[in-house]
This record gives structure tokens, C-alpha cells and sequence, in this order.
């Protein structure tokens, strides 16, 4: 059915020419609708989860592991593909019962003892709904996993995603009896963590952790940068399957001649400095691929940059640009309360001072403000969260008087000014000068 | 709940008949002719002779114990009231795992002769609740209040009934009871199976109530018409979150009440039971006695089955050496024997088959570090116990079992407890209230119950009320309970009870020492049973290892398991993989024991390390483990001119501080205190220094 529909899509796209077909593989690619062909980087990691779930399926072994790995790096993605390989084993397909819950969703014991009654399909299950209470719920479910037998019950695949999570339950009595079970002679399961904490074991009460047999897939990318080029340029090629070849040639030869361009090669080099997880390249290719039109049929190097400078653009340095020429003089001013007094907090009244002391001394060109119009634009600048308030009991003291801290960095200041537009000359000045 | 307390507001007065005797000249005792007991604030006098079938307050109010009268007697003073009885059983009394015996399903109406020796046939008389017909029959009788023996019941088997046992009661009959008599098995719920599906409501009347109570609905019409409509709507009301064929009935029932044709028919049913109700009212004001309730909020259906989908082909077996391996170093395996334990064995089956032998009750306080075979302990010392029993050498007894891990809430231990004693659901409040009457009242108990608490720490509660409970009843006279309590600390009872439990407890504790290697080596051999898979050496290291960390017998079985996949992958070929040696065990140890923190340094991109390194060099500033991220963020920004990179922006930096966050390389406030967020390491400093060095060569 869903190849009927891409089949028909693709002739209809047909009319308007490749460059949208070649527009929606990527992006299917690039927004992770479609699980890739074999996880890259990971074989090992690969083997060692698709073995361990294998004997759950197929020899209804019970097991615990838990795979651990910084955000991005493929968790979900490897585990969805041995998923993915294991049920297209014969013997498996129908055996096994995957049942997904995510700390997120699931923020207590009650509510996944619900979800996962409801994912197995349990008797106490009428249409959608759960009945029981709790605990009714609780020792219903142990009661099922404790009538089956390793070789006759269905194995069941607890998935548990951001498993730290679980462990902030009370008690932590889920993650308790999901991994006795699997210790114990009852129905097999397997119990999956993913969670990106290293440090996810110290969170374990100790005889949950004695339960836990200790298996941990750790999913570090040791990738050099030369391989991530590599998967740049692979990332972005058409599949083989692409019916026009003449296109298909062209495309991908445009795409190796743009990895090989220098402009590209520090874009990127940047890139994996920064992070080395495949999402936030995505996201950079993403964008590139959004400025590809009929008109313009390649990515260009200037492409390139142009989304690595939306990705990695300052968001307070923009909101900077947006302000007015009076509360970026009170950003000024506490700019320089920073200076003399080393960071210590300050409130209205001394900004204000401040701002009153600049139009004395130095200023031609900005006029006197009324003070409710200097509140006015200060409070705009706390809505901005530009600063922020330091006492957490903000309804003793009056709003002049509330001790604030700036959340700008000098760098950002100056170069705001810098790109502000139309920025009267004194007002560069009195930033520049040591104190106010 | 309501069924419970009703019976408190009842008094009972007894009163002596006849001429005393002397019964007993030793012990000054008296035996009497019969006994009068009546209802207080009623008029009517029911009269109980010996020889006469007696019903006996018990554990459950619908199912009062059945005995039979023997003898009557009392003290010199006449205040204390006793009585000899020969009991008989109910099927629900029978252990559980005894009923299949039976090898049919019960009449609800059938009992049992008692021929055990268990339980205490002197009884306080004032625990009669009245007298009930029962005959030794074949065949169940037409009557619904009559009860009838067939079997015997010795505590092994059922036996037919040597109707000499019976001869002398068959001839007399028994006096007409003037007590408003309703015996409780004949009440509406007393289907064959009292568990079967609760949602097909309105049970179908029973016809002689019915005639008796037709009176009575004539003369409540009006009233019944106006019961009718919210009875009516309450079960739709409950139909909505029940099952679909509750829907249907409640409907057919709506239907039923517009159309005249067929309004007669179904008419009568539901007149029928509400009269029964009516009646059973009625009967609930002036006796007392339970009545069925009917059961409004959704529950767990009861006829639902626990169970998991069974598999369509079966498990495969294991193929070679290295698979058999495995699977008997699975810590869910049970091994023949629990070798390294034997003397925590033995000290546990003395203490329970004594207090099995006497019939008496004590608490055991058990304690170990996690993974050191206490709960595997104790499961083994009741297999023996259990078969020991089923070779007549001890008493029979019941173990039940639970977990403090295993329940919602402190309070649900009472309710697990009287669900596996009774198999009867009820609330937490009723089920302490029951237990707390059927540990301390001198009930015919027919055996000594072995309870095992796993986790008892986490039945603690601010009063500690069910910890007092489970170690109060034990002590008590009848209560014929051994508690036996696991828990991973060695001071529990000084840390977290108060006095009058940890007095309750008592002091006899043990304690079970994390395994020396020695042990550990000896358990795997064991668990291993002459296959061939390990070489010595292999063996020898995981053992020591383990025992230096922290002696837990599960991780040492999960790592030799470990070793023997790695030993699997690393050979060519499946079936050529030899044994496992030393490296492949070193390589499962290193997995399973070494920290990730330093790979994961080295795997960071190169901005995080980078600000890692600024972390250390603010911290050398600042002379504190403490930093906020603005400070850290200036030290990063130096550090990436003088490494020749661009340096990045402030949003950026926060998103490379993040990351770190998330791994738990750092540890950080919350964000939405932006640039002022503190920061700390949660590595050592030389660590990170030590990871990041290689990198900059």
C-alpha cells in the first residue's frame, strides 16, 4: 500500500520535475521517517544487541541491558533496527511482544503499569481502557509473568526509553520487578534501557542493581572526521534506485565536487568540532536542502554556509538587534555597573543613575526620558529575560529596587553594537570607554 | 466493609439449661444439658443440646465454621462457657493446593468431617451463632439450608464417610430453631464457584426466600417502585464502565419495562430480586447477617485470567556446550542444591519445623547484602519442609509469600496475605480486621501458616502499624504463624522500628556474609554439573574479582555468562569455540566493572573537550571545585585562540555545556538560569586530564 502511494507520488512529482522527488528522499532521510539501511559506526553494538535479543526470542533467555550513549548518537535508531532484523527472523515475528514505554510519557508507576497492560493486551484490558486499581493492576501483572515458563509464554521485549527516568519512580518498584523477573523463572523477558546518563547505575537501588545483570552498550562515536565527510557525502547522494540516471549522475556529482570544495570542508570541519551526532547535521543539511529549487537544481558551498550561520547563530545577540536605542543604553549602563562592581547584582535606581549621569556628560543626541518610560523599557528588557531577577520573593520590594543580574556577555553587547543599525556615534562611544 | 461491622452491633446472650453436673472433678468443671441463646432486645430463644449441628463464628462471615456438639460444660463460677465439638470443613477451608484432590467440583452445600488432629476441639460456647441441619447423604438435598457429608477429610486425602460417625445425630432430630434461622449458605452468592463473574449482576433468586419475602413485596410496592428507578440507574450508571454485556442487560431490562407484552415475564425477575433484596434487608436490620452487596466501581474483572500469550513454536532447546553453558548460569535456573548456605539452611528449617511441630509461632530477622541466596535460602528450606509434610514426618503447614517491593503501598500486605490465605478480595482495612480476628481467635485452624516477608524495609510506615501486626501476631496463643523476614540491612530493627516492634521482632536473627570466592567458585561448578565449559583459571579470576567488589552471587553468574558469548562470537565458527578462557572472562570483567567515563571524554567532539578543559583551568583559578558558566565560558573562549579554533558563540557554548550536562560529565544547575548556571565536574579532575591527554599528542 505505502509503496503504491510513493509509486504514485513519484509519477504525479514526475510533472514537476526531480528536483522534489529529490527533495522528499532526503528529507525522509533527514527528518528520520525512515530507519536507515544499516546503523552506521556501530557494528559491534550492533551484533552484541541483536545476539541478546535473538536468545530471548528464539531460546525465551531473559535478559537486562541497558544502552548508553550521548543524545544523537543513535540509541533509538540501533535498537529500531535490530528490531526491525529480528522480526523479519521467521520463528520470531509472532513470538515476541515488544512493549515501549518512555519516561517521559510514563511518570509514574501507575501510568506504565497501565501502558504496558494495555501494549500486552491483558485480560483486565476492555477496548482501550484498564480497569483496576494500582495495585490490583500491580499484582496482576506479576501474577501473568509468573504463569508463564521460559519455554511456552511469549518472550516480552521491555523497551524503557530515557530509563533514568524510571528510576526516579517510588521506590523504584517497576524497575524492581521488571528485572526480577528476568532473573527469575517466570515468563522470559527482556528489559532495554536507553538513557544518554553515564552515570545511570548509581541511580539504581542496590538490590534493583544486583538485579541487573550489568550489560551496558555504550554508543560513543569514535568517528574521524574524514568518515563523517564520507557520511556527509553519502547522506546526501540519491539512492540507486532513482529512476532517472541522467539526473541521478548528475546530482551526485555535484554533490562529490561540493564535499571536495573548501568553503564546504570548514563549514562542516566546524561542525564536527562542535558536535559530532548526526541530528544537528541534519539540521544543517536540511536547511541546505531547503534553498534547492527548480531554478537552482545543486547545493552550492554558499548554501552551505549560509545554514551553518542560521544554525549557529547567537539567539541574544538577535534579540539585541530588535531592542530600542533607550533600553540599549540601560544595557550599557548595567554593562558598566558589571565593571566596577565585578558582577555583583544591581537594581533600577543605580542604572538609572548611570543612564542620568551618560546624558549629562556625554550625550547629544539622546533626550531625557521620563522615568516611567526608563521602567517601562527596563521591565521589557526582564520579559526579554536580557536580566534577570536575583531574590525569588519579588513582592516585598519595590521594582526599583530589585536586585537584577544581566544575562549578556560583554563579546555579545559589542558586537550587537557594532551591527545595530543607525547607532548614534556617542552612544558606541560611552560602551567603549572603560567606565561609565 | 459493612459486612464486617454489622455483626459487632449484635449481642448474643447465652444462658445454662438444665442441671449442671459434674464433669471433671480435677479441673472443677461442669458439663450441661443444653444452652439458650438469644438476640438481644428479641424475645426468641434458640436452644442448643449436644448432638445438635452448630454453626461457629470464624474468618468469614458468609461461610461460618460446622461443627457438631459433643459436650457442654463450663468453670465453677458459670462465667466461662466451653464446648466439645467435632468439626467439619468447608472446601474453602481445605489448603489450596489439596482441593484438586477432590477431582470434582463442590455442591456449595457439601462439608466435610474433620479427622485431623491439627486443631482445638474445645471452643469458647459463646462463638455459637446458631444450629444448622447436616446429613450424611449421597446425594445433595433439595433444601437449601440443610448441608450434607459425604467425605471425610484426614489433611492428605478424602475418604468416604464411615457412616458410624455419624449414627447417633441421625435419629435425633433436631429441636425447630425459633431464632430467625438464615443459614449463610444459602444465601444468593453462593453460586458453586463464589468467584465467578460478578457482572452478571442479579443473581437468580432463590424460590423459598422468594415465597417467604412475596409478602413482604406486596406490601412495599409503592416503596419498591421508587428503589426500582435508582437501583436501575445506578447499574446503568456502573454498565458504562463494565462490560458490554452489562450494557445489554441493562438495557434489555429498559426495554422490558416499556413494552406491556413482555413486561410480565421479566417483571417478576426483577421484582424477584428486589424483593430479595428487600428481604435481605430486612434480615440484615433484625439479625445481622451478611448480604451481598452489589459491586458498583469497576474492578479488575474477576473472571479474567492472569496470563501471557503462550508462543506458537516452542523455545529451542540448547544446541552446543557453550548454550547448555549458559542457560545453567542463568540466575533464573534452579540449581539441585544450594551449596556454600548449609549452615544458614539448617538453621532456618530447625527453627520453622520446630514451630511447625509445636504449633506455636516466632519471627525470624534475616539480613544480607543483595545476591547472597536469601530468599533462595528459604524457598529451599520450605521445599524440604514441604516435602518432609507430605511424607507425614512434620504437620502440614501453609508458606505464603510476599514482597514489600511487589505491592503498591505498605497497607496492600494485608491484602496479599488474606488473598493467598483465603483467596478472598477485599480492602486493605478489611483485610486487617479479618486477619487480625482469624490470628487471634481460637478458630479451628487446621494448620500452622509460614510467612515469608521479602523486603521488609519497605513496609514501613509512620505508625509502623503493619510491621507491629506481622510480628504482634505471632505471639499470640491461637495464632500458630512463623514470620520469617528478609531484609539488606543488618540493622533494620535499631534503625527504623520502634520499640514495641523491634521488641516484637525478637533476637533471632542472622545474617548471610556476602560469598568469598571460595564459594562463588564452588556455587558455578555446582550450577555448571559437569559441563565442560570454563576453563579453571577463568573460573578462579571471576571469582575473586567479584568477591573483592561486593560477593553478590548474581553478578558473578551474569559475568561468566558474558564470557561465554564473547567466547562464542570470537571463535570462526559457532560449533568450533572452545573453552573459555582467560581473556574472553577478562574482556566480560572490563565491560561489566570499568567506568565509561574516560572513553566517553575521548569520544567528545572537540568543543567539549575543549570546555572541559576550561572547566579545570577555571576551577585551578578560582581555587574551587565550582564555577558558574559565564567564568568557565571566558577560560573557553582563551583556550580556543590558543588551540587556533574559531570561537564559538555564547548559545553555542551553552548547547556544548548541555550535552555534557545530559551525559552527566558535568553536573549543572537548572538551565533557565542561563549564563549564571554553576557548574561542576562530575569526574575527577585527573581523569579528565588523563582522557584528554593522548588527544593532544
Amino acid at each position: 500500500m505505502d509503496n503504491i502511494i510513493r509509486k504514485y507520488l513519484i509519477m504525479t512529482l514526475f510533472k514537476y520535475g526531480y528536483i522534489f522527488q529529490v527533495q522528499m528522499i532526503l528529507r525522509e532521510r533527514f527528518c528520520h521517517q525512515r530507519l536507515p539501511e544499516k546503523p552506521v559506526g556501530m557494528e559491534s553494538q550492533h551484533k552484541h544487541l541483536l545476539e541478546l535479543l535473538r536468545r530471548t526470542a528464539v531460546h525465551g533467555e531473559s535478559n537486562s541491558v541497558l544502552i548508553v550513549g550521548p543524545r544523537g548518537s543513535g540509541k533509538t535508531m540501533l535498537l529500531n533496527c535490530v528490531l526491525r532484523e529480528l522480526l523479519e527472523v521467521k520463528d520470531v515475528n509472532k513470538n515476541v511482544l515488544p512493549v515501549h514505554l518512555n519516561g517521559l510519557l510514563q511518570t509514574d508507576d501507575r501510568i506504565a503499569l497501565k501502558e504496558i497492560t494495555r501494549q500486552l493486551n491483558l485480560e483486565n484490558v476492555v477496548g482501550d481502557k484498564v480497569f483496576g486499581s494500582f495495585a490490583e493492576n500491580l499484582a496482576f501483572l506479576l501474577e501473568a509473568l509468573k504463569k508463564g515458563d521460559r519455554s511456552s509464554s511469549r518472550p516480552v521485549l521491555f523497551i524503557l526509553d530515557e530509563f533514568d527516568l524510571f528510576a526516579h519512580h517510588k521506590n523504584q518498584t517497576l524497575l524492581y520487578n521488571l528485572l526480577d523477573v528476568s532473573q527469575s523463572a517466570q515468563a522470559p523477558v527482556a528489559v532495554i534501557g536507553l538513557t544518554c546518563r553515564l552515570d545511570v547505575l548509581e541511580l539504581l537501588e542496590k538490590r534493583v542493581k544486583s538485579r541487573f545483570s550489568h550489560r551496558q552498550i555504550h554508543l560513543l562515536s569514535s568517528l574521524s572526521f574524514i568518515q563523517y565527510l564520507d557520511n556527509v557525502r553519502s547522506q546526501l547522494s540519491l539512492p540507486q534506485d532513482f529512476p532517472d540516471t541522467k539526473f541521478y549522475d548528475e546530482w551526485n556529482d555535484s554533490i562529490k565536487t561540493l564535499c571536495e570544495d573548501q568553503l564546504v570542508v570548514d563549514v562542516l570541519q566546524s561542525h564536527y568540532n562542535s558536535s559530532k551526532d548526526f541530528r544537528s547535521l541534519h539540521l544543517l543539511l536540511m536547511l541546505a536542502l531547503s534553498r534547492v529549487s527548480a531554478s537552482k537544481p545543486a547545493i552550492k558551498p554558499t548554501d552551505l554556509l549560509e545554514a551553518s550561520r542560521v544554525c549557529m547563530v547567537d539567539s541574544k545577540a538577535n534579540i539585541l538587534h530588535g531592542l530600542s536605542i533607550l533600553e540599549l543604553c540601560l544595557i550599557i549602563a548595567m554593562k558598566h555597573l558589571n565593571d566596577i562592581y565585578e558582577g555583583e547584582p544591581f537594581n533600577f535606581q543605580m542604572v538609572h543613575n548611570e543612564f542620568k549621569k551618560f546624558l549629562q556628560r556625554k550625550s547629544h543626541s539622546i533626550h531625557n526620558f521620563d522615568k516611567p518610560v526608563v521602567i517601562k523599557a527596563f521591565e521589557h528588557l526582564q520579559q526579554l529575560e536580557l536580566i534577570k531577577s536575583m531574590d525569588s520573593s519579588t513582592a516585598k520590594i519595590q521594582k526599583e529596587y530589585q536586585l537584577m543580574k544581566l544575562l549578556l556577555d560583554h563579546s555579545q553587547i559589542m558586537e550587537a553594537l557594532q551591527k545595530y543599525p543607525q547607532c548614534p556615534t556617542d552612544v558606541k562611544q560611552w560602551a567603549m570607554s572603560a567606565f561609565g | 466493609m459493612v459486612r464486617y461491622f454489622t455483626r459487632l452491633r449484635v449481642r448474643r446472650i447465652y444462658k445454662w439449661g438444665g442441671r449442671p453436673y459434674i464433669f471433671d472433678r480435677k479441673l472443677k468443671s461442669y458439663g450441661f444439658e443444653y444452652l439458650n441463646m438469644s438476640v438481644e432486645g428479641q424475645e426468641a430463644v434458640t436452644t442448643v443440646t449436644p448432638g445438635q449441628y452448630i454453626l461457629i463464628e470464624g474468618n468469614d462471615d458468609e461461610y461460618p465454621f460446622v461443627a457438631k456438639l459433643l459436650k457442654l460444660f463450663g468453670d465453677e463460677s458459670h462465667k466461662q462457657k466451653k464446648a466439645l465439638v467435632q468439626w467439619f470443613l468447608r472446601l474453602s477451608e481445605v489448603p489450596q493446593n489439596k482441593k484438586l484432590l477432590l477431582g470434582r467440583s463442590p455442591h456449595p452445600q457439601e462439608i466435610f468431617y474433620y479427622l485431623g488432629r491439627a486443631c482445638d476441639d474445645e471452643i469458647n460456647a459463646e462463638s455459637i451463632l446458631g444450629t444448622v441441619h447436616v446429613r450424611q447423604d449421597n446425594s445433595p438435598p433439595g433444601t437449601k439450608d440443610t448441608l450434607y457429608v459425604k467425605l471425610s477429610w484426614d489433611t492428605k486425602a478424602f475418604n468416604v464417610l464411615d457412616p458410624v460417625l455419624m449414627q447417633d445425630t441421625s435419629a435425633s432430630t433436631p429441636p425447630k430453631p425459633a431464632l430467625p434461622l438464615f443459614t449463610p449458605c444459602a444465601s444468593p452468592t453462593a453460586t458453586p464457584v463464589s468467584r465467578g463473574p460478578v457482572h452478571h449482576a442479579l443473581p437468580t433468586p432463590d424460590p423459598t426466600v422468594m415465597r417467604r419475602a412475596g409478602s413482604v413485596s406486596d406490601t412495599r410496592a409503592t416503596m419498591s417502585a421508587g428503589k426500582r428507578s435508582t437501583l436501575e440507574a445506578e447499574s446503568i450508571h456502573s454498565a458504562s464502565k463494565l462490560s458490554a454485556s452489562k450494557i445489554l442487560s441493562a438495557k434489555r431490562r429498559g426495554s422490558a419495562a416499556d413494552t406491556p407484552g413482555v413486561r410480565k415475564k421479566l417483571q417478576l425477575s426483577i421484582g424477584a430480586s428486589e424483593c430479595l433484596y428487600l428481604r435481605m434487608k430486612e434480615l440484615r436490620n433484625s439479625v445481622c447477617f451478611p448480604c451481598f452487596l452489589i459491586q458498583v466501581t469497576p474492578s479488575t474483572p474477576r473472571c479474567a485470567t492472569p496470563c501471557i500469550p503462550s508462543r506458537t513454536v516452542p523455545a529451542r532447546q540448547p544446541g552446543n556446550i557453550l548454550e547448555e553453558a549458559r542457560a545453567r548460569l542463568h540466575v533464573s535456573s534452579v540449581p539441585e542444591s544450594l551449596p556454600c548456605r548449609e549452615q544458614e539452611f539448617q538453621d532456618i528449617y530447625n527453627f520453622v519445623e520446630s514451630k511447625v511441630m509445636d504449633g506455636t509461632g516466632g519471627c525470624m530477622y534475616i539480613s544480607g547484602v543483595p545476591g547472597t541466596g536469601k530468599t533462595a535460602t528459604i524457598h529451599e528450606v520450605i521445599r524440604c519442609l514441604q516435602h518432609a509434610s507430605d511424607m507425614d514426618e512434620i504437620p502440614t503447614f501453609r508458606f505464603i509469600e510476599i514482597n514489600g517491593m511487589k505491592m503498591t503501598d505498605p497497607h496492600q500486605a494485608y491484602v496479599q496475605i488474606l488473598q493467598k490465605l483465603t483467596d478472598q478480595k477485599v480492602t486493605a482495612d478489611h483485610a486487617a480486621a479479618l486477619l487480625e480476628k482469624r490470628f487471634s481467635n481460637p478458630a479451628p485452624k487446621k494448620e500452622t501458616t509460614v510467612l515469608l516477608v521479602d523486603e521488609l524495609d519497605l513496609l514501613w510506615t509512620r505508625k509502623q502499624n503493619v510491621m507491629y501486626n506481622l510480628f504482634d501476631w505471632p505471639t499470640r496463643r491461637h495464632a500458630r504463624l512463623v514470620v520469617l523476614t528478609i531484609a539488606n540491612t543488618m540493622d533494620l530493627p535499631e534503625r527504623i522500628m520502634i520499640n514495641r516492634v523491634a521488641s516484637r521482632l525478637g533476637l533471632t536473627r542472622m545474617s548471610f556474609q556476602p560469598y568469598s570466592f571460595k564459594q562463588l567458585q564452588q556455587i558455578i561448578t555446582s550450577r555448571l554439573n559437569k559441563v565442560k565449559a570454563f576453563e579453571e583459571d577463568a573460573l578462579q579470576l571471576v571469582s575473586r574479582k567479584v568477591a573483592a567488589l561486593s560477593g553478590d552471587a548474581r553478578r558473578c553468574l551474569d559475568i561468566c555468562r558474558r564470557a561465554t558469548e564473547i567466547c562464542e562470537h570470537s571463535a570462526s565458527h559457532p560449533s568450533s569455540a572452545g573453552l573459555v578462557k582467560m581473556s574472553h572472562v577478562m574482556e566480560a570483567l572490563d565491560e561489566m566493572f570499568s567506568s565509561s567515563y574516560i572513553t566517553a571524554i575521548r569520544c567528545a567532539s572537540l568543543q567539549e573537550q575543549l570546555f572541559l578543559r576550561a572547566v579545570i583551568a577555571e576551577f585551578r583559578r578560582l581555587g574551587l571545585e565550582e564555577a558558574t558558566f559565564q567564568q568557565v565560558f571566558v577560560q573557553h573562549r582563551t583556550l580556543s585562540r590558543v588551540e587556533g579554533l574559531q570561537p564559538i558563540s555564547l548559545s553555542e557554548g551553552l548547547a556544548v555545556c548541555q550535552r555534557l550536562g545530559a551525559c552527566r560529565l558535568l553536573l549543572l544547575e537548572a538551565s533557565r538560569l542561563d549564563m549564571l548556571q554553576r557548574v561542576r565536574l562530575n569526574v575527577s579532575q585527573d581523569d579528565v586530564l588523563y582522557a584528554l591527554k593522548p588527544v593532544r599528542d
